[in-house]
Order: C-alpha cells, then sequence, then structure tokens
C-alpha cells in the first residue's frame, strides 16, 4: 500500500464525518482515493471537492465546530495558502487532522520547509517515517486531539514521492477493534442553538485578559506531550504497534555514545547506518524525532545525560536562522549542568538524496565532537 | 418565489442584540433587525470581517475573511454529518465578503449548490475600516480610496453586478432587497428560509458615515435608491425565471437618490446624466426580463 492510500485507509478507519481536500503534487491520490472510497460508498462520510486549499481548511473548521470527525490534506505551497484559516482552526482548539505530505518551497521536491513554515498557527506538528507509521499515527492524532485535555489540531507530516506513491506493506488494523478505541468526537463547546452556552454565543475559549487565548492555547500544546505519550501506549495494548514513547523513537540507543536526530524517511536511511556502524563497532544511535510540536525536551534533557553528543541532521532550514530541530535542541539543553556536543547538519533540502554514507559521515563526525575534537558545527551533506 | 406579505405578518420577536456596536441610522444593523426576525432561533449566524459584529441571539461562527463560503460549506455538511440538518446555516456578510475578498469561496459554494443562505448587506464600501473603495461601490462615488481631485472623480467603474454573477451559477434562489422595504426583505428572507440549496439575498444597506448623509434619513435614501431604478428589487430562481418586485408606472430621477448623498455631491450635470441613463437602460432590460419571466442569457 502506498503512503497517500494509508492515508485515506486512516480516515476510513477512523470513520471520518466530513474530509475536504484540494489536489495538489504528490498529495494528489489521497483526494482521488477519498473521492472513490466516497463514490462506492465504502462508509457514510461526506467528501467535499474543493476550488483551492484555504477553502478546504476552512470546510473541515467550519465541519469540526459542529462536532463533526474532520479530515484534510495537502503539500507545500497548499500548505502556506491554508495558513491563515490554520490559525483560526488553531485558536478555535478544533480536533481537524491534517495529513501534509512534505513539497519544500523551493521545487516539487520532499523537504520539511513546507510544515515547519506552520509553526507559529497553534497546531501539534508530527513526522513520520514509513506508510504503516502514517495510518497508526493518524489514528492515534484522532484520539489525541479529541482528547478533552488537549482539543489541538494535529498535522501528520511525511515525505512526499518517497512515501507518497512508494508502495509498502501495511497493516490494517479491524474496523471493530478501532471503533472500540476510537468513539465518536463531541464538539466542545456546542454551538447547536439548543445546546449553546448562551453567555458566550459560541463564540468560546478565552475570557477577559487578551493573552488568557494565548496562555490556555500553549498550555493545551504543552499538555499533549503527557497524552501522546499515554495514548502510544494505549495503542500498543490494543494493536500491538508503538513508535517510541510517541514523542521519540529510540534506534539501538542501548550502547550508544552519541545520536543522530533525523525525522521523516531519513531516519529509516539512518537506521541502517546505524546497523553498519555499530557492526563496525562505532557507538552511534538514532534517536527519531515524531512530534516537534510539542518538542520532546524533557526526552532530549535526559538523553543528555547519558550521551556524549547529538548530531541534528534538519531537513529544512530558516534561512538567516538554521535548522529549527536544531535550534529547539540547543533550547531544550541550555539549562543542562553538562553540556553535551552539538552539531548541524543540513541534508535532504529540495529532495535531496540522503545516503546510508551520508549518516556515516553524520556519525564519525558527532563521534569526534564528543570526544572534545574539534570539527566545523554546521555542514550542508 | 416570495409571496407579499402585510406589515402585520412581520414577526414581533426580535432577533438582534441591542444596542449592539452599530452607528446611528445604520442600514445594516436594520437588515440584520428585519432579515433574523424571519429566521427565528434554529440558525448559526455566520459572521467574517464586517460591521457591525455580534447583531444575534443565535449561535455565531466565523473565520477568515476570504471563507466564508467555505464555513458555510463546512457547517452545513458538518450538521448533515451529525444528522442536525434542522439547523440552518446563515451567513451576515458585508459587501467585501461577498464581492471581493470572499468572492471566490463564495462562488465555489454556489457552484456546489451548498445548502446554505447567505445574506449580504451591501453598504457599497468597506465601512468597518473607513469607508474604503470595494467593487460594490458605484461609479463617482467618493471613498477614502477614491477620493475626488484633479485625477479623480471618485470611482471610475460601475458596480459589480454581483446578483447575475451568483444567479449565473443557476442556484436554486438570487434575490435583492431594500432595507427601505421591509416587507419585501421579510417576505424574501421567509420564502429563501426553507429552499434547499445555495441562497443569497443582498441586501442594500445605506450607511450615513461613508455614504454622508443625515442619519434620521437612511429609510429615505434606500427608497429613493429602489425609486429610481438604481437598487430594483429582484428575484431569480434557478438562474433563469426572473420577477420584478418592485414596478412604478415611472422611475424617479436618479438625482433625487444621488444629491442628499455627499459621496456623489462632486458630480457634474454631464455625470449625472450619464448615470441616468445607465440606470434607464438597465431598468428596460430588466422590465422586459419581468414581461417574460426569465432572464435571457
Amino acid at each position: 500500500m502506498v503512503g497517500n492510500k494509508a492515508a485515506a485507509t486512516a480516515c476510513k478507519l477512523a470513520r471520518v464525518q466530513v474530509a475536504s481536500a484540494f489536489p495538489i503534487t504528490p498529495q494528489t491520490t489521497i483526494t482521488q482515493y477519498l473521492s472513490e472510497m466516497y463514490a462506492r460508498g465504502e462508509w457514510d462520510f461526506d467528501f467535499v471537492n474543493v476550488e483551492g486549499e484555504l477553502t478546504s481548511q476552512v470546510v473541515v473548521q467550519g465541519a469540526s465546530r459542529v462536532g463533526a470527525r474532520t479530515f484534510t490534506c495537502t503539500s507545500g505551497p497548499g500548505l502556506l495558502y491554508m495558513h491563515h484559516p490554520m490559525q483560526v482552526t488553531g485558536s478555535g482548539r478544533l480536533p481537524v487532522i491534517m495529513a501534509v505530505v512534505h513539497r519544500g518551497y523551493k521545487g516539487m521536491q520532499p523537504d520539511h520547509s513546507d510544515l515547519m513554515s506552520q509553526q507559529w498557527t497553534g497546531w501539534g506538528h508530527q513526522y513520520v517515517e514509513h506508510a504503516q507509521e502514517i495510518l497508526d499515527s493518524l489514528l492515534m492524532a484522532y484520539k489525541v486531539a479529541e482528547d478533552p485535555r488537549v482539543r489541538i489540531p494535529i498535522a501528520v507530516g511525511y515525505d512526499g514521492y518517497v512515501l507518497s506513491y512508494t508502495a509498502e506493506p501495511v497493516e490494517i488494523p479491524d474496523q471493530a477493534v478501532v471503533d472500540e478505541w476510537l468513539p465518536p468526537n463531541k464538539p466542545m463547546p456546542s454551538i447547536l442553538p439548543d445546546e449553546v452556552d448562551p453567555s458566550t454565543f459560541g463564540r468560546g475559549w478565552g475570557g477577559g485578559d487578551p493573552q488568557m487565548p494565548w496562555k490556555t492555547h500553549h498550555d493545551a500544546i504543552m499538555g499533549m506531550e503527557d497524552v501522546q505519550k499515554e495514548i502510544m501506549d494505549s495503542f500498543e495494548k490494543t494493536f500491538g504497534r508503538r513508535y517510541g514513547n510517541g514523542m521519540i523513537e529510540e534506534y539501538r540507543m542501548d550502547e550508544a555514545d552519541v545520536a543522530i536526530i533525523a525525522m521523516g524517511t531519513i531516519a529509516g536511511t539512518c537506521k541502517a547506518a546505524v546497523d553498519k556502524m555499530q557492526a563496525d563497532g562505532k557507538k552511534v544511535g538514532l534517536i527519531k524525532l515524531r512530534s516537534y510540536i510539542p518538542f520532546p525536551n524533557k526526552d532530549f534533557q535526559e538523553w543528555a545525560k547519558k550521551v556524549d553528543g547529538f548530531a541534528v541532521v534538519d531537513r529544512s532550514i530558516c534561512p538567516g536562522k538554521g535548522g529549527p530541530v536544531y535550534m529547539k535542541l540547543r533550547d531544550a539543553l541550555y539549562d543542562q549542568e553538562e553540556k553535551t556536543a552539538t552539531l548541524q547538519f543540513h541534508a535532504g533540502l529540495g529532495g535531496k538524496e540522503v545516503r546510508v554514507h551520508d549518516f556515516k559521515m553524520v556519525g564519525d563526525k558527532i563521534l569526534k565532537a564528543a570526544k572534545g575534537e574539534k570539527v566545523e558545527k554546521i555542514t550542508w551533506v | 418565489m416570495s409571496e407579499r406579505i402585510t406589515r402585520a405578518q412581520i414577526p414581533l420577536s426580535e432577533m438582534t442584540i441591542t444596542p449592539g456596536s452599530a452607528c446611528q441610522g445604520c442600514g445594516a444593523a436594520l437588515a440584520a433587525r428585519l432579515a433574523f426576525k424571519a429566521l427565528g432561533p434554529n440558525v448559526i449566524r455566520h459572521g467574517i470581517p464586517c460591521c457591525p459584529d455580534s447583531v444575534t441571539k443565535t449561535p455565531r461562527t466565523g473565520t477568515v475573511f476570504e471563507g466564508g463560503g467555505a464555513l458555510l460549506t463546512g457547517t452545513s455538511r458538518g450538521l448533515k454529518a451529525i444528522g442536525r440538518d434542522d439547523v440552518k446555516a446563515v451567513a451576515f456578510y458585508g459587501d467585501g465578503g461577498t464581492y471581493d475578498i470572499g468572492f471566490q469561496g463564495l462562488s465555489a459554494a454556489a457552484e456546489r449548490n451548498e445548502d446554505v443562505l447567505v445574506l449580504t448587506k451591501d453598504n457599497e464600501a468597506y465601512m468597518n475600516t473607513g469607508n474604503q473603495r470595494s467593487s460594490a461601490t458605484p461609479k463617482y462615488s467618493m471613498t477614502s480610496t477614491t477620493p475626488v481631485g484633479p485625477k479623480s472623480r471618485g470611482k471610475p467603474r460601475h458596480k459589480k453586478n454581483v446578483p447575475f454573477i451568483f444567479a449565473a451559477h443557476y442556484v436554486p434562489y438570487v434575490a435583492t432587497a431594500s432595507v427601505g422595504f421591509p416587507e419585501d426583505l421579510i417576505a424574501k428572507v421567509t420564502y429563501a428560509k426553507d429552499l434547499k440549496g445555495f441562497r443569497m439575498i443582498i441586501i442594500q444597506a445605506p450607511c450615513p458615515v461613508g455614504w454622508r448623509y443625515d442619519p434620521a434619513k437612511t429609510i429615505e435614501v434606500a427608497r429613493s435608491g429602489v425609486q429610481t431604478g438604481l437598487w430594483p428589487l429582484y428575484e431569480i430562481e434557478d438562474g433563469q425565471n426572473f420577477k420584478l418586485n418592485y414596478k412604478p408606472k415611472e422611475l424617479k430621477p436618479v438625482s433625487e437618490y444621488l444629491s442628499p448623498q455627499r459621496r456623489f455631491r462632486h458630480m457634474t450635470e454631464d455625470e449625472t446624466a450619464e448615470i441616468q441613463e445607465d440606470t434607464t437602460t438597465k431598468w428596460d432590460t430588466l422590465t422586459r426580463a419581468d414581461e417574460l419571466g426569465r432572464l435571457i442569457i
């Protein structure tokens, strides 16, 4: 099953009630799969074919506000076009789930610049590695987003082409099991005329202090960390699969002296490189970052006590600032008593291939830096 | 088509909140008061940036300025999905949200024939931000972005014919109305309320601040707009069937509408004559369509 089919299948398993999307490469086939599923009447849902991404975002916003479970999806420029209404979805605390099929904005090929550019819209941001993880993460995203402690929209990002159009074996959970694990969504607050709180007329969140909506929004996203970990445990208990603790997924970190931090499909390439390096006696492991927002500060602070170096491989860059994961990691580690060596690698931008030997180079550099040898801080792979 | 009602048939219940945020003599506030009387309580009002806001006792939902058509779509589809299509998705948007920034999304919603009712209060400029021109602004109107000077005679081009554009989407119902003709307005909202599919009523809503007339004269200004033929009252069903609702034996001269408004005070006799000729030509077309009972597109 290709990645985009896994995403559409997750919609069916989650019994999405209203989906809306506008086709854009490499997300396009999700809109086609959903249209086919709608035409065949595979389950009782509404698919709205719209005239642009801005509309698809607002359609799911409107449907979510009255309590329907919703889904949308896009890529690169389409996501940038959604930017304006995305902040309304975030501020409205609407549990919309969106698949972002990564396409960088300096070309058609994948990097993470599209989703990274939406950091201020108040969503949860996740990055996944393979087709099974797409399906599983979308199911978990509904459970997290609709949790009364959270009520935050979540974007699940996966690399275009490499995942969207590439077939991999995917295990599809039993519908009855999913139904039991993921009960229907309930709107909060309700804006239906017979249920609305007449003191708010459905305007909802926030109070007299104009900063309060920002604070409650921020607190809710920070609180997602515990909920994501809890739901990962519950997912494993029900479906028998897990991805680390939900925030990060460690790979062969038991014996590692240093860690490479990577996201998305290139984390899979990194796993192959880690196998080779460890076979050669090099103590390099991988920490795959799944949740960029909220950022796993606590996990990295704990790992900083155990390893001597972090090599951050960023698949996006904010021109004039740098790699977003590297910046956030350094921020998370600033108050640590002991400094851990960190190196910044820019890789896979504009869809540039990142190969096993590239990760071996990353591993060699961070091993040197961890020993206190002088290596350049920033490397363009 | 709507059926005529008398003033005694206008519902007594008030669905709007007073005093609200409106200025004295606000045509848009009056449009809300009348329209929502006809709609009753089982409504979710959709708002996008416009003035006045927060006007009804019904629940309210809103989104980005350009998202009006999409939000109505989402609410309507969501209500169906949760089994509550008894609740009506109703927009109360301005001319900016209808004619300009929101035009694409509304056109797409009309093309999909979404089950929604769009009420547009047309005050012919961006009044919420201080009277900047919109594509609903009529020719020669002075606004803060079409001031009069050696190189400018006010707005250089005509008002966009939005009711006809939406009718050309072959939607079930498009109508114009005016706050100066409350029975007609209420009859149209009452009729449109229970139709299925995309319905739109563009309501003329004079703005004393932007149009620059005495706030006590809102009804007079609104009525003269209709009586001069500048704001004809009509209905179009399925993009074809046409009915002119107000047909005086003779139109009043356009100067009766233009001269009390200081947004037109710079107009020369020639310019007024041009507007008169244009209005008469358009009126002839409408009366012919009314005789046929349909539009020839």
